[in-house]
């Protein structure tokens, strides 16, 4: 479905030149909710852009079910973690999820029904007349999620959608995402650097390794039942093994920001 | 997704019932004209003692002697012919400017070459103030109206361009992909999502080059014209009357606030939408 073979990407500026990514490989199936995870500064961000095409492989090759990306994709949508800037905040609950289908040229007859739909799926219908200033940061979010929907994307590419959100909110919105998911059959990609978000979500978890050069070092298949228990012994001892595997790389990421 | 109801949403406001609340409202609405009603009471009578005890009262006519002027010049329509004659000048050159402005503005914001070609004249030529320009204003228009609305103009354009391009470059990122992943193509990108982000920055530049257009206009009026209220100025300030100066003076004054009232007035009730987010991030 979603694939990268032997990425690389090199950020030039005028002084020196950054290898950020190198042979990074990834290939995600269709339907599958895939996490990225990694400490910050890994370049989960730079692989999501890449596969969202608005950032070009230095080398190697990016595709999409078979053809190389090139630009931004109708069939794969980006999420932000800041939906206050990524939602158009002039714009009511009801008028963001109408803008995609008005530029995509949906029937005007057809829209008021698709509306409904997403806005009733993620428990917006309520306050459709409202501006995405007078919404709670989860508000936010899934009102991101219902508008992306509407256009009927295959793929939601999510980079960290949830971080700034509390811990009761974030709890909340994994539900929310998992039951769309489930319902809607859509692939995911998603970026954290959360261990636990990981593994609540994922089918499966690639750790991606501390930059310069980093790569995907390891894919986890959890093939583990939903919801998924913290504290079953089983689940915990993957969050210990993902932890262990990190460990080294969340130091080395510590001392990169300070040598910066 | 059963509950996902309850501390996750905002309820519109926490209605806070009872009279107490209303009294203090309306105590609170009230607070501010009782004040500003006081501090303009107080100034006129430090200004009458002042003039009455201390200053000569040539140099410094009393408030009443003010109005005593004022009341004739009101009553003839002098003060409205020129009051009118000034207004359309600022509103001609203004709206002329500003739209120059935008259009440069939004252009030069999106065209990055554009920008850098044009960028280095700008930051010249916006030291030039309407002022400065007056003298070649004279022998280009001549003093009638023509060289008064390009005066005007000047002061607005470069104000106004300086905020819309800053306006256009600093709609987020992450809105323009956001919208492009939904489908929107470059124009649309452009005309639906960039141009309303930047309309806070515009507007708040068009508020500061009013703000500009009313003191160049009386620079302008003072030195080549023979109309408005710089003209009135400067006839009045020919002849010694101090009495009249004064009574051109707080003309101004007032006509400037209730412009700016007047256009906050306009954004309110037009513009609402795209300007109540400036806080939000």
């Amino acid at each position: 479905m979603l694939q990268l073979a032997n990425v690389r990407k090199v950020f030039k500026s005028a002084t020196e030149s950054y290898v950020a990514l190198d042979g990074v490989n990834l290939d995600v199936r269709i339907g599958e909710l895939f996490c990225l995870l990694g400490p910050s500064g890994c370049g989960k961000s730079t692989v999501l852009n890449i596969l969202a095409g608005f950032e070009q492989a230095s080398s190697g090759s990016a595709s999409a079910n078979g053809t190389p990306i090139r630009g931004a994709g109708r069939d794969r949508v980006l999420f932000f973690q800041d939906a206050g800037s990524a939602l158009l905040p002039w714009l009511t609950v009801e008028e963001n999820v109408r803008f995609g289908l008005r530029v995509r040229k949906v029937a005007r007859a057809d829209c008021d029904a698709i509306i409904d739909k997403y806005l009733k799926m993620v428990d917006l219908d309520r306050h459709r007349g409202k501006f995405p200033a007078q919404l709670s940061g989860g508000m936010r979010q899934r009102l991101q999620i219902a508008r992306a929907l509407a256009v009927e994307p295959a793929v939601l590419l999510m980079d960290e959608p949830f971080a700034a959100l509390d811990a009761l909110t974030r709890r909340r919105m994994h539900a929310v995402l998992l039951d769309i998911w489930q319902s809607t059959g859509k692939t995911i990609v998603f970026v954290t650097h959360d261990i636990a978000e990981a593994i609540t979500l994922a089918d499966r978890i690639g750790i991606m390794s501390v930059g310069p050069r980093s790569r995907i070092s390891k894919v986890i298949d959890l093939n583990l039942p939903r919801p998924r228990d913290l504290t079953n012994p089983s689940v915990a001892r993957i969050f210990m093994e993902i932890e262990a595997l990190l460990a080294p790389d969340v130091a080395r990421s510590e001392e990169r920001t300070l040598a910066h | 997704m059963a509950d996902i109801r309850d501390t996750d949403l905002r309820e519109s406001g926490e209605k806070r019932e009872g009279s107490s609340l209303a009294a203090a409202i309306r105590a609170d609405t009230l607070r501010v004209p009782l004040l500003t009603l006081a501090s303009i009471a107080l100034a006129l009578l430090a200004w009458q003692v002042m003039s009455t005890f201390i200053f000569n009262p040539f140099l410094i006519p009393p408030p009443l002697e003010v109005v005593r002027t004022a009341i004739p010049m009101l009553l003839s329509g002098e003060i409205i012919a020129d009051v009118s004659i000034s207004m359309v000048r600022v509103l001609v050159g203004f709206t002329m400017g500003s739209l120059a402005a935008i259009v440069v503005g939004v252009l030069l914001g999106r065209v990055r070459l554009l920008h850098d070609l044009v960028d280095p004249i700008i930051e010249l030529l916006r030291y030039l103030s309407p002022t400065a320009m007056i003298p070649i204003a004279v022998i280009w228009f001549g003093i009638g109206e023509l060289s008064k609305y390009f005066l005007i103009f000047w002061g607005t354009f470069f104000i106004v361009l300086i905020n819309t391009v800053a306006g256009v470059w600093r709609a987020p990122i992450a809105r323009q992909r956001a919208a492009e992943c939904l489908g929107a193509s470059q124009i649309q990108i452009f005309v639906l999502v960039v141009i309303p982000s930047a309309a806070p920055y515009i507007v708040t530049g068009m508020r500061v080059a009013m703000a500009s257009s009313f003191m160049s206009i009386i620079p302008a009026e003072i030195l080549a014209a023979d109309s408005g209220i710089g003209y009135l100025l400067q006839k009045s300030s020919m002849l010694l009357q101090t009495n009249r100066i004064f009574v051109a003076l707080l003309t101004i004054c007032v006509l400037g606030f209730m412009v700016d009232r007047l256009f906050r007035l306009l954004v309110d009730r037009t513009l609402t939408r795209f300007m109540s987010f400036v806080t939000v991030t």
